[in-house]
Parts: structure tokens; C-alpha cells; sequence
């Protein structure tokens, strides 16, 4: 096993920044995400995931998709190059590993390639963390995620008192470790267990009961404290929807997607005002049967990860794991 | 089949202009595009277009009818963006990128007789579908084409429904308004009961709806009644789309995106599905 020192990471980080743009784990006004390494000193890594999920690295906020200007009648279109920036994803937690691949299968599979994600995805590596201590919120244990071990990523490290143990993955990752070969000892270490998070739900069985209680009276009571606030949709790293709005300056403008939530009455709402998902309660459904039911219908996978952060930072409490067993609960006839 | 978008990216559209506006009623309008390469794709019967003015905004729209060089859309007032399309002319640039969704199932219907049934602008969807059937004319039986609108003024496609469509061989027009005016002398009442007076026969025949949600609640309660099954009975829906690639989200009908998976669906397909649309 190769490790290296805590000292020694930011000169680990430094070599890799000559190739591709490094991105830590960072707090920016008191809300931790992933930014770009820009030398510091100190890295730390603070136990469970970033508030916000590292998703926005493949699938920004706001992305321009082309230009365009407009002259009487005639109107001109000019295409963005596709991001061609390298970057170094380092500190994902094995619940943002597990949710990149439930991306992939959003925009890389079922018909159609998103070129913009494609290209951000395959220009970077991801280097995983362990999670040594979990949050009163996660779960990922439940989904079968392992926080000591990521799928799909290039580097699994794990974090020691005096520095970090480190596995290729891939053999992108193993390039990755080649470049820095130098700063890296061989030691007869084992990687330490994961930190297993006490809260638990047993998801099984949750799509098939669900694919028979759409209109049960359920969804009546559920979503009443919902304030439709969406802070569940923004934070949660496998939420995928977007808009595609227009930004007009004169004659002049471009397009571009942004993200979107299903919990926006606009979000349905169609030209000449009929909303299949007219009030809350349709809204509220949708989201939980889109983690639970239909994502797994159409991708084979349940679509939450148990990363907590829908739970930890809902303003009324809505709980996806109480919401689990409740649905578990429900008595249904035949 | 050949894409319409811009160095394989699905997302960004290629330009086109208006060749062609008709006026059909006092608030729908079809519009011929092309591009300088030629028509934009060739879209099976019932496939969508996104179509879009570049400083205005871009939306779904069914594809109503093709020729070797150009796409036909109508296109009712209803937002912004369709107001903005009503006072295009001819000339007007615009993005256009697609073909996407599924499109009818062809071979449900070859062989068979053939019902349409539409309502207001709900025929244009299904009239992409007319003209494939009297293209391929000895591939299909019997075609009866029921349509309706609110007034004379509204009916659509006039020229279809009372010079083009009574020639073809084989095939029956019948129209109706809700409420006739002093030069209407046809038939007057909703489309639902217009079908129920006019009893099709389930046998060997096949029906396609398409109109205000209302009326396809209606019709198909009818078609129920005069013995036709789930499985022989097709309509297309509409959603909210932004992407048209299955990946926005907004267009799903449970794990069923409308914009990919759709919008043909028989209805014994949509009684799987949640009821949502």
C-alpha cells in the first residue's frame, strides 16, 4: 500500500496542478463545497461530504450552451468549445462515487450522449475519501454503499492520524500515482474500516411496494409541511433536471442550462397554463418516487445514495429514511 | 436516421428559415421550414421538433406534415413564444433541432382500418399520421378521419378536411363544430358524441385520438362503449420539454420520459402508467 505523509499532500496536490485544475473540499462562507486547490498549506478533510455535492463539477449550476445574434430576420449561432480543462476531484466520499455513476447513467446512457457532461466527466479523475467518522445523517450503508471503499473512481484513499494511504483504482489513477511516485512510501499498512453511520433504513422491497400505491392516500398527509423551498433537489447529488433558458443582451444573447427542481409548480406548468403536478402533493411524490421508484425502473438502481443531505438541511424535517419505512408500513390490500 | 443537430451535440440546433406561413384558424398558423441544406430531418409520422426563436425561446412542437424540402408546424397562440411566432414572415431564421420521441407505431396499423379522431390543434399531431396513411395507401384499409373544433372559424387544416382528404380512396370525412354560425351548415355537438352517432366498429380497425384532454376523456369512454380495446386505441401527449433528450426530467409520466418514450402511447400503455399528464 502507498501512503503519503499529511505534510507531503499539498506537494502531491501541487504536481498533479500542473496537469489539471486540483479540487479540495473548502469552506466558502461557512458552506463547504468543492473548489480549486489554489497552494494552500493546510488540506483538511472534514468528516462526511461537502454541503454541496461535488455533482456541479460535471454538471455546473449555470452552463452557456451557445451564443447567438439576431439581425431582422436573419439570426447567426455560434457553438462554445466543449470544457476541455483537466481536473482532479480529490476527497469524494464513497455516496458522491456511487452518485457520479447514477449520473452517468442520466446523461450517458438511454438514447442520447450529453456532450457538455461527457466531456467535463472524462477530463476528470476522481480521488475518493474514506469516511473515518459519519454524521448523525448518513445512511449510504443502507444503499450499500461502502465508505470505505468508492465505485467507480480512479484513487481510494484512506485518511491515517499521520497521513493518507492511497490504492489506485484505475489506470488513470494509477498514472496519477506514478507522477507523484516520489512523495509516496510503500508501507504494510491495512486500509481501516469504514465508520458505519447509526441511522439505518432497509430500502428493499420499497420500489415494487411503491409501483402499487400512487394513488393511495399516502401522498394526502405527506406533503403538507413541504414548503416547496427545492433545498432538497439543489443539494442532493443525484438530482439531474435542468432548464434551458435564454439571457438576452440586445440584439445578442445566449443559451444556457441551469438547474431546475421538480418541487417548482413552473417546472411543469406548460404554455397555456395546464399542470399535470398542479399542488405540492404531486410534487412532493414525484420527488420521493423518483429516487425510489422510477429511477430504479429505468436504470436499475435505487436513486439516493444516503449521503443526508435532503434530511440534514430540509427546513420542515422531511426525512427520505423515515419517509422509507413509512412507506414499508403502509397496509396495502391484495 | 438522420439527426438534426450540430457536430453530434443534441442540445444545439441547427438554423433554418419560414418558407411558408398558412393561416389555418383566427390562432393557429402552420409554418414550412427548411434550411439551406435542405428539409432539417426526416421525421417519422407523429416524432417532435424543437423549434426555437433564437432571442424569444424554444418549445416543443409535433411535426404535422413533411415534403422533400420542408417541415410543416403548426403552431396555436398560446405563450410568449407561439406569440412571437405569429408575427414571424416569411424568412424569419430559426433553430431547429430533432427529430425526437417515438412516433406512432406503423406497424399496429398496416393492414388495418384506421379512426382519427381530433379536436382543435390536436389534429395536427395526427395528420402527420393521415398523410403517411394515404402515401402508403394499399398498406392500410378503410380510413375514417373525425375531427372537430369550437366554431367553423377553428377548424384546422380546411383545406384537408374538405378538398384533399373526401378524394382519397376509401376514406371518410366527417366534421363537426361545437357551434355553428349562419354559413355552417354541417354537423353541430362535441366530438365524443359526434363519434357516438356515428357507432365505427371495433372490427379490424384501429383508433387514434388526439385534442384537449377533456375530449380525449370523453372520446375514449366512447370508444370503450362501442367495444374498442386498450390495445387498439393510440393517443400522443404533450408535456413541458426543455431537453427533448430524456435527461432535463420535467416530461416524465413515472419512469417514462414523454420526449423520448413518447408521445405515442396505446392507451393500454398509459393505464400502466401513473395518472399524470
Amino acid at each position: 500500500m502507498l501512503k503519503v505523509k499529511r505534510d507531503k499532500l499539498p506537494q502531491v496536490l501541487s504536481v498533479w496542478s500542473e496537469e489539471a485544475v486540483v479540487y479540495t473540499p473548502q469552506e466558502e462562507d461557512g458552506v463547504s463545497t468543492f473548489r480549486p486547490w489554489t497552494g494552500q498549506a493546510e488540506v483538511t478533510f472534514k468528516p462526511g461530504s461537502t454541503v454541496l455535492p461535488p455533482k456541479e463539477l460535471f454538471f455546473p449550476r449555470t452552463e452557456e450552451m451557445y451564443r447567438y445574434r439576431v439581425e431582422g430576420q436573419a439570426a447567426f449561432l455560434e457553438e462554445l468549445s466543449l470544457p476541455q480543462q483537466k481536473c482532479v476531484l480529490v476527497g469524494v466520499r464513497s455516496c458522491d462515487a456511487r452518485s457520479l455513476l447514477l449520473l452517468d447513467d442520466v446523461f450517458l446512457t438511454k438514447g442520447y450522449v450529453d456532450e457538455f457532461y461527457r466531456r467535463r466527466r472524462e477530463n476528470t479523475l476522481v480521488v475518493a475519501l474514506a469516511c473515518r467518522e459519519a454524521l448523525d445523517t448518513c445512511f449510504c450503508t443502507s444503499l450499500g454503499v461502502d465508505p470505505a471503499r468508492a465505485e467507480g473512481v480512479d484513487i481510494q484513499a484512506w485518511e491515517k492520524d499521520d497521513g493518507y494511504l492511497l490504492q489506485a483504482t484505475s489506470e488513470r489513477g494509477k498514472a496519477l500515482l506514478d507522477k507523484v511516485g516520489t512523495l509516496l512510501t510503500e508501507v504494510s499498512e491495512e486500509p481501516p474500516a469504514g465508520a458505519r453511520p447509526s441511522l439505518e433504513v432497509d430500502p428493499e422491497g420499497v420500489t415494487e411496494k411503491l409501483q402499487r400505491m400512487f394513488e393511495h392516500p399516502f401522498w394526502d398527509d405527506l406533503w403538507h409541511k413541504c414548503v416547496g423551498c427545492a433545498a432538497c433537489t439543489f443539494l442532493c447529488p443525484t438530482c439531474h433536471c435542468f432548464d434551458i433558458q435564454s439571457e438576452n443582451r440586445g440584439n445578442e444573447g445566449f443559451k444556457f442550462r441551469c438547474w431546475d427542481s421538480c418541487m417548482f409548480a413552473e417546472y411543469t406548468r406548460m404554455a397555456g397554463g395546464h399542470n399535470p403536478r398542479p399542488t405540492r402533493k404531486e410534487r412532493v411524490r414525484n420527488r420521493i418516487l423518483h429516487k425510489l421508484r422510477y429511477f430504479p425502473e429505468r436504470y436499475g438502481k435505487l436513486g439516493c445514495v444516503g449521503c443526508g443531505r435532503c434530511l440534514e438541511r430540509c427546513p420542515v424535517h422531511m426525512d427520505i429514511t423515515k419517509i422509507i419505512q413509512a412507506i414499508k408500513e403502509v397496509a396495502l390490500d391484495g | 436516421m438522420a439527426e438534426s443537430f450540430r457536430n453530434g451535440n443534441p442540445l444545439v440546433p441547427q438554423l433554418g428559415r419560414i418558407i411558408n406561413i398558412v393561416e389555418e384558424t383566427p390562432d393557429i398558423k402552420t409554418f414550412y421550414i427548411t434550411t439551406d441544406q435542405g428539409k432539417p430531418f426526416t421525421p417519422l409520422p407523429g416524432q417532435l421538433a424543437m423549434l426555437s426563436l433564437l432571442n424569444v425561446g424554444e418549445a416543443m412542437f409535433s411535426i404535422t406534415s413533411q415534403g422533400p424540402e420542408h417541415l410543416e408546424i403548426s403552431i396555436k397562440k398560446v405563450g410568449t413564444l407561439t406569440e412571437a411566432f405569429h408575427e414571424a414572415e416569411v424568412g424569419q431564421t430559426v433553430g431547429i433541432r430533432g427529430p425526437y420521441g417515438n412516433g406512432f407505431p406503423l406497424e399496429m396499423f398496416y393492414g388495418k382500418d384506421v379512426l382519427f379522431i381530433g379536436g382543435g390543434i390536436g389534429l395536427a399531431p395526427v395528420r402527420s399520421l393521415i398523410n403517411y396513411c394515404i402515401e402508403h395507401r394499399d398498406k392500410f384499409g378503410h380510413l375514417w378521419i373525425i375531427y372537430g373544433a369550437r366554431s367553423p372559424a377553428d377548424l384546422c387544416f380546411k383545406k384537408d378536411l374538405f378538398e384533399n382528404w373526401p378524394k382519397v380512396e376509401n376514406c371518410r370525412v366527417d366534421v363537426t363544430v361545437d357551434k355553428g354560425d349562419d354559413t355552417w351548415t354541417g354537423h353541430e355537438g362535441f366530438v365524443p358524441a359526434f363519434v357516438e352517432e356515428l357507432k365505427p366498429t371495433p372490427q379490424g380497425r384501429v383508433a387514434v385520438t388526439c385534442g384537449p384532454p377533456i375530449m380525449i376523456k370523453f372520446v375514449l369512454q366512447v370508444l370503450e362503449k362501442l367495444g374498442f380495446k386498450d390495445d387498439q386505441i393510440v393517443t400522443t401527449l404533450e408535456m413541458r420539454m426543455k431537453c427533448g433528450i430524456g435527461k432535463c426530467g420535467r416530461c416524465n409520466l413515472g419512469s417514462k420520459y414523454v420526449c423520448l418514450d413518447g408521445p405515442v402511447f396505446t392507451l393500454a400503455q398509459l393505464k400502466e402508467l401513473p395518472n399524470e399528464y
